[in-house]
C-alpha cells in the first residue's frame, strides 16, 4: 500500500527490523554504519562501479534513482553502487517502535549486464561487512518483485544470514513496460538493519553511526517530526495540488522536443512521494487511489520510453553490451 | 549396459519449483528416451536448491538395429530379357542401399516383385543423448521463468555447470551457454572447490562427502531424525508441521538442524502470535511442551553441517527475539486502544471499489445476519449481532492484523476477549473466518457461524454483482472457497435454512451499491453454489457423483436434509432393484415429458397391472409424506425401491401409448404422479446403472 513508485513493496526493504551478523570482534570492534558504507562503496568500486551519490529527491527506495530506473533500460554496459535514503512515510513510528523508521538507508548497486559470478561478488561483498561465510548460513529464498506501476517485474531472492533478511537480489526482468535486455542484477542491502544485525542492537536507535555518535543521537528527532508532520500536520490540499502540478509539469517535459528524460523522471518522482504522503496521511479515498497510482505509472512508462529512444539517438555512448562480450 | 549422469548447476532454484521440475524432467527424459527406443530404463531425478541430477540406469551402448522391408518394381520391368537389371532394379537397390545382388524377389497376389531388406544401424546411445538431453532441458517450464546475463537463456535460474557421463565418458552437449564436462562443486561451504566426478555410481557419496545431499528423501530423513533428537534434549516435541519441513528440504544442500532459545517472556504473548511470527516468518520449527503448550525453543534449518563458531544459533535467536519484540511492540499498542471504538473507523478500510468499505460491508452482514437469524429462530438479539459485524472486522485496522494479515480474526478474538467482550462475540471475531473452504472446523457459536455464512454470502453476491467472477483454475478472491464455507457452516451446524432463500435476501442487500440485477445475481450465485454443494456431496460426504446429481435434481436448498437424502440414495444406489427402478424411471420422465397436470381415473383402468401400480402409488404417496417429515430418507427410498417389481410388470403388459386418449391419458397421469413423487427424493434416471447413462 505504501508507494506508488516504490519499485519493491515487500517487506524486504522497510527496515521494519533490527538486523544482521557477525560481531567483529577484536580490533576496531562491530562496524559502525559508516564503516559498512564505507566498506562496501570500496568493495563495489573495485568491481568496477561507478560510485554514484543519493538522488537529491524524496523517494521510497533506491531503485527509482534514475542510475537504475533508467540505466537498467537499453543495450549499455553500466555498473554503479550508492547510497539511497529511502522515505516512506507511512512506515515511520514516531520514533518509538525500535526497528522501524519513516526514512532508511539502502544502499543499492546495479550491475549491467550480471555477471556469471554474481552470487560470488555478493558473498565477496559481505566480507568486507566483517562477515566471514565458512562460519555463517547464508541462504538465498524465493523472493520476486513487480511493480504494475512502473510495468517493471524482476525474478530473485531475499538474502538470509543467519535467518536475517539482509540483502535483495533481484534480476530485472522487465521496466517501463519494456523488455529488458541485457539483464541487471539489483543487490540492495539493508543498512540499518544490518547494522543492528551485526551489532546485535535491540533498537535501530542504539547503532553506533561513526566516529563515536548513535544513530538515534542523529535520526531521532527528525523521526519523531516527520512522523508527525506525515501523519498529522501535512497539507492534503496542498499536497494534492502540487501532485497535479508535477503531474502537468512532467508532461510539459516529456511533449517538449526532443524530451526533457530526467526532468520528467524527476517531476514524476515527486508525484510519487507526494502521493506517498497523502497517503499516509490517510487522504487517498480508496476510489482515488487507482486513479493517481496510474497517472503516476503513465508517465514513469513514458520516461522510460524517452530515455530509450534518447540513448539511441547518441548512439548509445557507454557501449553496447553485446559487441564489448564478443 | 551402461549409466548416465547429468547434473545442472544452477543458482538456488525456488523451493516450490522443485517437487514439480523433478517430476517434469523424470517425465519428458523417459518419454525421449522410450521414443529413441530405450526400453526398461530407469530414469531418477534428484535435486537440491542448487542443482538437478538425473541418473539413468540400463541405458544400452547403442540402439537395438532396426530391421526394414522394402518392395520394389515388379520382376519383369526389373530385368531385361538378358537377365540384366533395367533401371528400375538399379534406382530400387540404390534408394534401399543395398548392392543389386542383394535384392530379393518377394511373391504376391499380383506377381514377383523386387524387396529388398535394409538393416538400420543402431546409432550410438551417446549420440542421442547429446541431442536428446538439451531438447527435454530446454523445454522444461516453471511457473517462473528468467532471463540473465544477456538475456539468451530463459530458465528458472542462471546456469553455471553441467555434469554429463555416459558410463565414464563425457557426452558432448551445450545448454543454456554451458558446454557439459566433468567438473562440478559441492557444498558452498564445505565443498566450494572444483573437481572431477569419475564415476556414476560413486556420486551420490563423493557430493555427500562434500556437503551435498542430492537426494531430497535422504534430506527429509536427516531432518526428522535430527529434529525428533533435538527436541528430546530439552524434553518437548516438535510441533508437527510438515509442509514446513518439506519446504526445507528444497530449500538446502545440506539439511542442518540446530535448536535455539526463545525468551520466556514472549510466551506471554498470544500462541498464535507466537507460531506465526516464528513459523511464518522464520520458518522455524517450534518446540512445545507434553501439554501442547510453547516451550521456550524452535529448530531452525540451516544449509550447513555445523555452527562452528555458534554464530548462526545467535544470529538466529537475536533475529527471533527481534521479531517476537516488534510482534509485542504492535501487541501492547493494539491494547491501548479498544475495538469498541476502533470499529467507527472501519470507514477508512476498502473493501472493494464499488462495493464501498468495510463499514459498509458490515453494515449490509448486519442486517443479513438478522435477516437469517429470524428465519432460523436463533435465540440472538438483533442489536448484538449487527454491532457484532463491525466487532470482527475491527482487528483489519489494528497493527497486529496488517502486520499479519494470516492472524485476522485471532487477533479481533484476543482483542475482544480481553476487554471483556461477550464471549459470543470475541469467539464470533475468533472463528468466522473457519472454516477455509472444506477444511477444517465450524465456528463454535450461533453467532459466529451467522457471521460467517452472512459475511461469505454477501462477499459472493457483490463480487458476482460487480463481475468479479472466478474462471477456470483463476479465484484470487477465493470465492470458491467462501462458496465451501457455506455450504459446510450450513450442514455441519444442520441449519434448516433454504441457501437459495439466503443468497437472494444477500442480493438484494447489495441492490444499491451494484448495478447487475439482484434476480441475475441470484441466478448465477445460485448456480455457482450448487457446484459448491455438489462438490461437498461428493468430496465431504463421499456419495457418488451419480447419486448427488440425483438427489440434488429434487432441490438442494436445505443442506442438512439434502445430505441425509443423498447418503440414503447412496446407500441402495448399487441395488438391484434401484438399477431397475433407475430404467423404469427413465422411460417414465420419456413418457410423461410435458404431460399435463394429472388426474387420475382408476374407473379407466383396464389391466391389473395399472391397478396395482395406482394402488402402491398411493401408499407410496403416503409413506413418502411420513418418511421425509421425519427426516427417514432410508426408508423413503426403501418404500420406493418396493414400486420397482410393480412398475416393471406394468411397463410389461401395459402399452401405454395405446390408441385409445382416454386411456393414454389416464396412464400418462398415473405416471406423472409417480414422477412427480419420486422427484422429491430424487432423479433417478441420473443414476449411472450398467450400460451407461440410464
Amino acid at each position: 500500500m505504501v508507494g506508488l513508485l516504490l519499485l519493491r513493496q515487500n517487506r524486504a526493504d522497510v527496515v521494519f527490523f533490527a538486523t544482521s551478523v557477525r560481531p567483529c570482534s577484536g580490533a576496531g570492534g562491530t562496524l559502525d554504519l559508516q564503516t559498512l558504507i564505507l566498506n562496501l562503496q570500496h568493495f563495489w568500486a573495485e568491481q568496477g562501479c561507478v560510485i554514484q551519490q543519493p538522488l537529491d529527491l524524496e523517494v521510497g527506495a533506491g531503485t527509482m534513482h534514475p542510475e537504475t530506473f533508467l540505466r537498467v533500460l537499453g543495450p549499455e554496459p553500466y555498473r554503479v553502487a550508492y547510497v539511497q535514503p529511502s522515505r516512506r512515510p507511512a512506515d515511520a513510528r514516531y520514533g518509538e517502535n525500535p526497528f522501524r523508521l519513516g526514512r532508511h538507508l539502502q544502499l543499492q548497486v546495479i550491475l549491467k549486464p550480471s555477471p556469471d559470478d554474481v552470487q560470488n561478488l555478493y558473498l565477496r561483498s559481505l566480507e568486507a561487512l566483517g562477515i566471514d561465510p565458512a562460519v555463517h548460513d547464508i541462504r538465498f529464498e524465493e523472493d520476486n518483485w513487480e511493480s504494475p506501476t512502473l510495468g517493471a517485474w524482476g525474478v530473485g531472492w531475499q538474502v538470509l544470514l543467519d535467518g536475517m533478511e539482509v540483502t535483495q537480489f533481484t534480476y530485472f526482468q522487465q521496466s517501463g513496460g519494456i523488455e529488458l535486455a541485457p539483464i541487471s542484477a539489483e543487490l540492495t542491502y539493508g543498512l540499518e538493519r544490518i547494522a543492528m544485525f551485526l551489532g546485535r542492537k535491540d533498537s535501530i536507535y542504539d547503532i553506533e553511526w561513526g566516529g563515536g555518535v548513535r544513530y538515534g543521537k542523529i535520526r531521532l528527532v527528525d523521526e519523531r517530526e516527520s512522523s508527525t508532520y506525515g501523519f498529522e500536520v501535512a497539507d492534503v490540499e496542498m499536497l494534492r495540488r502540487h501532485l497535479g502540478d508535477w503531474e502537468s509539469e512532467a508532461q510539459r517535459c516529456l511533449d517538449h522536443d526532443p524530451p526533457l528524460v530526467i526532468p520528467a523522471l524527476e517531476a514524476t518522482l515527486k508525484t510519487s512521494h507526494l502521493f506517498n504522503l497523502m497517503d499516509a496521511r490517510g487522504a487517498v479515498s480508496v476510489t482515488e487511489r487507482v486513479g493517481l497510482i496510474s497517472r503516476v505509472r503513465r508517465n514513469a512508462i513514458r520516461a522510460a520510453k524517452a530515455y530509450v529512444a534518447q540513448r539511441e539517438e547518441l548512439g548509445h555512448p557507454l557501449g553496447i553490451c553485446l559487441e564489448e562480450m564478443e | 549396459m551402461t549409466a548416465f549422469l547429468l547434473e545442472l548447476r544452477t543458482e538456488e532454484i525456488p523451493a516450490n519449483a522443485l517437487p514439480g521440475a523433478r517430476r517434469q524432467l523424470a517425465d519428458s527424459l523417459s518419454r525421449a528416451l522410450t521414443e529413441a527406443g530405450f526400453d526398461g530404463i530407469t530414469v531418477r531425478v534428484l535435486s537440491t536448491s542448487r542443482r538437478l541430477v538425473v541418473i539413468v540406469h540400463s541405458l544400452p551402448e547403442r540402439q537395438a538395429d532396426r530391421t526394414e522391408r522394402l518392395t520394389g518394381p515388379p520382376i519383369r520391368i526389373a530385368f531385361a530379357e538378358d537377365g540384366s537389371p533395367t533401371k528400375a532394379a538399379e534406382g530400387f537397390a540404390k534408394k534401399a542401399g543395398v548392392a543389386i545382388d542383394q535384392l530379393e524377389t518377394e511373391s504376391t497376389d499380383k506377381g514377383d516383385y523386387l524387396a529388398a531388406t535394409v538393416v538400420h544401424e543402431g546409432r550410438a546411445t551417446t549420440e542421442i543423448l547429446s541431442e536428446t538431453v538439451p531438447a527435454v532441458l530446454a523445454a522444461m517450464r516453471f511457473p517462473k521463468m528468467m532471463r540473465w546475463g544477456l538475456g539468451q537463456h530463459y530458465f528458472v535460474r542462471p546456469v553455471h555447470g553441467l555434469v554429463a557421463l555416459f558410463d565414464d565418458a563425457v557426452v558432448p552437449m551445450e545448454i543454456f551457454g554451458v558446454a557439459a564436462g566433468r567438473k562440478t562443486v559441492g557444498h558452498r561451504v564445505h565443498g566450494a572447490d572444483s573437481f572431477d566426478v569419475v564415476s556414476i555410481a560413486g556420486f551420490a557419496d563423493t557430493m555427500a562427502e562434500r556437503g551435498v545431499l542430492i537426494d531430497p528423501e535422504e534430506r527429509r530423513r536427516v531432518l526428522d531424525e535430527r529434529a525428533v533428537e533435538l527436541a528430546a534434549e530439552t524434553g518437548c516435541r516438535v510441533h508437527p508441521d510438515d509442509a514446513l519441513v518439506a519446504e526445507h528440504v528444497e530449500l538446502v544442500e545440506y539439511p542442518g538442524l540446530l535448536r535455539g532459545s526463545i525468551d520466556e517472556e514472549y510466551l506471554e504473548l498470544p500462541r498464535e502470535v507466537v507460531i506465526t511470527t516464528l513459523r511464518y516468518h522464520q520458518k522455524c520449527l517450534i518446540l512445545e511442551h507434553e501439554d501442547g503448550s510453547l516451550a521456550p525453543h524452535f529448530l531452525t534449518v540451516i544449509d550447513r553441517r555445523d555452527d562452528p563458531e555458534g554464530l548462526v544459533r545467535q544470529g538466529n535467536e537475536w533475529v527471533i527475539g527481534a521479531r517476537l519484540a516488534d510482534a509485542r511492540f504492535f501487541f501492547e499498542e493494539d491494547c491501548k486502544r479498544k475495538m469498541e471504538e476502533l470499529a467507527g473507523e472501519l470507514g477508512r478500510l476498502e473493501f472493494h471499489r464499488v462495493l464501498g468499505s468495510v463499514a459498509a460491508k458490515a453494515e449490509r452482514v448486519g442486517e443479513l445476519a438478522v435477516a437469517l437469524s429470524n428465519q432460523l429462530g436463533l435465540d440472538l438479539d438483533s442489536e448484538v449481532v449487527r454491532r457484532a459485524a463491525h466487532l470482527v472486522k475491527t482487528d483489519l485496522l489494528t497493527n497486529m492484523v496488517v502486520e499479519f494479515p494470516e492472524l485476522q480474526g485471532i487477533m479481533g478474538g484476543h482483542y475482544l476477549r480481553l476487554e471483556g467482550a461477550d464471549d459470543q462475540v470475541w469467539t464470533a471475531a475468533r472463528d468466522h473466518y473457519r472454516p477455509s473452504g472444506f477444511e477444517g472446523e465450524i465456528p463454535e457459536s450461533e453467532l459466529g457461524r451467522l457471521l460467517g455464512v452472512a459475511d461469505r454470502l454477501d462477499t459472493l453476491v457483490g463480487l458476482f454483482g460487480v463481475g468479479e467472477i472466478p474462471s477456470g483454475s483463476k479465484d484470487p478472491l477465493g470465492l470458491r472457497r467462501a462458496a465451501q464455507a457455506v455450504v459446510k457452516i450450513l450442514a455441519d451446524a444442520r441449519w434448516e435454512l433454504d441457501l437459495n432463500d439466503a443468497i437472494r435476501t444477500a442480493a438484494a442487500g447489495v441492490g444499491a451499491v451494484v448495478e447487475t440485477p439482484a434476480s441475475e445475481i441470484t441466478e448465477v450465485v445460485h448456480d455457482f453454489m450448487a457446484d459448491r454443494v455438489r462438490r461437498y456431496l461428493t468430496d465431504m460426504v463421499e456419495v457418488g457423483s451419480d447419486a448427488a446429481d440425483a438427489v440434488m435434481a429434487a432441490g438442494w436448498g436445505q443442506l442438512p436434509e439434502l445430505v441425509a437424502r443423498a447418503r440414503a440414495l447412496d446407500a441402495v444406489r448399487t441395488s438391484p432393484q434401484m438399477r431397475a427402478l433407475s430404467l423404469a424411471f427413465k422411460r417414465v420422465k420419456n413418457i410423461t415429458e410435458d404431460a399435463p397436470e394429472p388426474l387420475v381415473d382408476p374407473g379407466l383402468f383396464e389391466t391389473d397391472e395399472e391397478r396395482e401400480l395406482y394402488a402402491a402409488s398411493e401408499v407410496f404417496a403416503t409413506r413418502l409424506g411420513e418418511c421425509v417429515g421425519a427426516r427417514r430418507f432410508d426408508d423413503a427410498f426403501a418404500s420406493m425401491g418396493e414400486l420397482a417389481e410393480v412398475l416393471d410388470r406394468f411397463f410389461i403388459e401395459v402399452l401405454v401409448m395405446c390408441d385409445d386418449q382416454k386411456l393414454r391419458d389416464n396412464r400418462v397421469a398415473l405416471l406423472t404422479g409417480i414422477r412427480r413423487e419420486f422427484l422429491t427424493l430424487a432423479d433417478l434416471s441420473r443414476l449411472q446403472v450398467d450400460g451407461g447413462n440410464a
